[in-house]
């Protein structure tokens, strides 16, 4: 009698340590944050990185409300317990600080359940103040301003332009780190490959 | 009947939401990047579907931008109609990962509580898309057993669910990250869902499902609902006092035992009614022929009335119309990197930006980087291909000369080369390059260049076109093979059976076992 419930619990105990230790691999609980490149561009209002990886619950919700498509979900199985967290590839789309559209919010502000991203008003004092998602940084050797040519592409679609970027002879761009939100629409416009303007996500 | 009638039309529903937010969601952002009528983006059926059907309905609104950001999320946590709803698995999770409460989170899972307080595990047997795949696969056993392969039975304790609720979030806890949420079947049906209509990436999530279908058919049968799922556990335990529950006519019942095998959660509905495993499914009560088994409100012993026979028809007649509405919403293949292209919203006039695919790698002190103008070439029409070379430490760009080769690569047999080596000096820091490849395939982009005094050679591998993966094709072809051998296997097996059951049957009529296998070798053949 003794050794058939002995079996049984080490049948039960096996089948539930093989499903908590797949689905934390599945999950990418088992890897380590430091594999990852570079930190993530986090959208508007997102809380510090450490703070919004405990307390966003990957329901996708901003992922459905972002109207530019900017943010995606990354995949599964991402290291560091990333999977399934909003971030977005200026490249691909660019976070437009929703200024075309309707509504008093940042609409993946104004949707996410959870807190992990606090709601920010729709007014430039408030952009300014709440939004950083990263900063731009220029790389003077691709840069065609800097290189003999005359550009001028991403201060054109800068919606902060004159703040967040000021321009100079021969078109050539400056970032002012303190007032640049990241929204990165400068590194979508960059008609250079690879681009020479790139956002960084903010790391304090 | 009319119950399971009832069950089937509120699951169908649950997936059609599930697809329509996702569409929706896609449609807002194709109305906001203002291209609802280019005709080259519309095509498809899932174009066809947001031009045809969603553009009229949202437009006859009168208030669009309302009714579209009232509907987004995934069944973890969702704005349906405007009303916020969350999974209360999602919110126990967060209070462990995030050790802090978010008022407007718990205000969502009311509702869901207060179900689950009410009626029990309903989420599981009603509304849980998870459930219906497990429920389609245990109809698919007996598929298996026609041809002939024995499907495992190994049972698991119910208890377990509890334990790895309780171990999920204390994990949870430690790591400050979340473990359920990429696992819990509902959101990762999902996510699937989401990502096949938005055309973005599947990563993992269906070879994690597959393993889910695999192991419920090959080896315990409903092995994740009964045992494992966090989110059962979690309402079961929300239902333990609910006032509708599956009772007992004691003096109606003849004791056949027919509602134990058919019973979703793996309980005996005659004692077990009552515990919390019960999830009110009610699949029971229909296979109960004596009208012994019915749901109860409130006090024991009160008796919920019949439906009438209109009432019966007319779920039919709406089970049907929705099943005949679920090609509608069947979108077409991914086409992602149209929409990733397409619509230069985030620039007010057109510069004529692609998305440049990048190819990043590193030799000693350097960061090599390649680009190429179209990210994914065309086969047959010519791709700028840049290389950028940076010194890391010193941020000095590379100037020396390089040579630079491209080859086409094959699964089996030697390389063919596409452009023969050739030696580039940097014009604009960028050494530069224009190649056509041929034909769909995989290609490589090789550099050789001397770094402190020697040569490093560093290949770039790249994708044109949309090649066939020998991968595929092999997987393809050995499940081809298995399928063969099953079915030789079980004509075999059949046959073998007949022919014993043929001779045995005159020689020991009166034999019960023989009688016994003739009936079913009759009934099989």
């Amino acid at each position: 009698m003794a050794n058939v419930d002995r079996r049984q619990f080490v049948k039960q105990s096996a089948a539930i340590g093989i499903t908590i230790g797949g689905s934390a691999y599945v999950s990418g609980l088992m890897g380590t944050a430091s594999t990852a490149k570079a930190s993530p561009l986090r959208p508007p209002g997102a809380l510090a990185e450490d703070d919004f990886l405990s307390t966003c619950i990957r329901c996708m919700r901003c992922v459905d409300a972002c109207p530019n498509h900017a943010l995606v979900s990354t995949p599964g199985n991402a290291p560091g317990g990333h999977a399934g967290t909003p971030t977005m590839k200026p490249r691909k789309a660019a976070c437009m600080l929703c200024l075309s559209e309707e509504g008093d919010y940042l609409k993946c502000t104004e949707v996410c359940p959870s807190g992990a991203l606090q709601l920010i008003e729709k007014t430039r004092e408030d952009i300014k103040e709440k939004v950083t998602i990263g900063v731009a940084e220029i790389d003077f050797d691709l840069c065609y301003s800097y290189n003999n040519w005359s550009c001028g592409a991403c201060f054109r679609a800068c919606p902060l332009a004159g703040e967040a970027m000021t321009i100079g002879a021969w078109e050539r761009p400056t970032i002012h780190p303190e007032a640049c939100v990241g929204c990165g629409c400068c590194e979508r416009s960059c008609i250079r490959y690879p681009h020479a303007i790139r956002v960084k996500a903010v790391t304090t | 009947m009319i119950l399971q009638i009832l069950r089937r039309m509120v699951q169908a529903s649950v997936l059609l939401v599930m697809v329509g937010i996702a569409l929706l969601s896609l449609y807002a952002h194709y109305r906001s990047a203002r291209v609802i009528d280019d005709d080259q983006l519309m095509n498809g059926m899932r174009g066809e579907t947001m031009t045809k059907l969603i553009h009229p309905y949202i437009d006859s609104l009168d208030d669009p931008n309302t009714f579209l950001n009232g509907n987004k999320g995934t069944l973890w946590s969702m704005k349906f109609l405007g009303v916020s709803l969350t999974d209360p698995l999602a919110a126990a999770e967060m209070l462990a990962t995030s050790k802090r409460v978010h008022w407007p989170l718990m205000a969502s899972i009311v509702m869901p509580v207060l179900l689950a307080v009410l009626l029990g595990r309903v989420f599981c047997s009603w509304i849980c898309p998870g459930y219906v795949l497990f429920e389609l696969t245990t109809k698919f056993r007996k598929v298996l057993r026609f041809a002939e392969i024995q499907p495992g039975e190994v049972t698991f304790s119910h208890r377990n669910k509890y334990i790895f609720l309780i171990v999920g979030l204390a994990m949870a806890a430690v790591c400050s990250a979340p473990l359920f949420a990429l696992i819990y079947p509902p959101v990762v049906i999902s996510r699937i869902v989401h990502a096949w209509i938005f055309g973005t990436a599947l990563s993992g999530m269906l070879i994690l499902l597959g393993v889910m279908v695999a192991v419920e058919l090959f080896v315990s049968p409903r092995w994740w609902c009964r045992t494992i799922c966090p989110g059962g556990a979690l309402y079961g335990l929300l239902g333990w006092a609910r006032p509708v529950r599956i009772k007992l006519r004691k003096s109606m019942c003849t004791g056949c035992m027919d509602c134990i095998p058919v019973c979703e959660a793996g309980i005996n509905p005659i004692t077990q009614s009552a515990s919390i495993e019960c999830d009110n499914c009610g699949v029971c009560i229909s296979h109960c022929d004596d009208q012994a088994l019915y749901f109860t409100i409130g006090l024991p012993g009160q008796q919920n009335s019949q439906p009438k026979k209109k009432t019966r028809v007319i779920a039919k007649a709406a089970a049907v119309l929705m099943v005949g509405m679920i090609p509608l919403f069947a979108p077409s293949q991914a086409q992602a990197h149209h929409v990733l292209g397409l619509p230069h919203y985030s620039y007010k006039e057109n510069y004529p930006q692609r998305p440049t695919l990048e190819y990043p790698a590193t030799t000693g002190p350097y960061d090599v980087l390649m680009t190429s103008y179209p990210g994914i070439p065309v086969p047959g029409e010519p791709a700028n291909i840049a290389m950028y070379i940076k010194n890391r430490e010193t941020k000095q760009v590379y100037t020396e000369p390089i040579t630079i080769c491209v080859l086409q690569t094959y699964t089996f047999g030697d390389n063919t080369i596409i452009l023969p080596s050739t030696t580039r000096t940097p014009f604009d820091n960028e050494y530069k390059v224009q190649v056509t490849m041929p034909i769909d395939g995989e290609y490589i982009v090789e550099i050789s260049m001397p770094v402190e005094g020697r040569i490093e050679v560093i290949p770039f591998l790249m994708v044109v076109g949309q090649p066939t993966a020998m991968a595929s094709v092999v997987i393809a072809g050995s499940f081809g093979v298995v399928f063969v051998f099953v079915v030789i296997r079980a004509i075999q097996k059949k046959r073998q059976r007949r022919r014993w059951a043929g001779t045995h049957v005159g020689k020991q009529p009166d034999s019960f076992a023989a009688g016994k296998l003739v009936t079913l070798g009759e009934k099989i053949l």
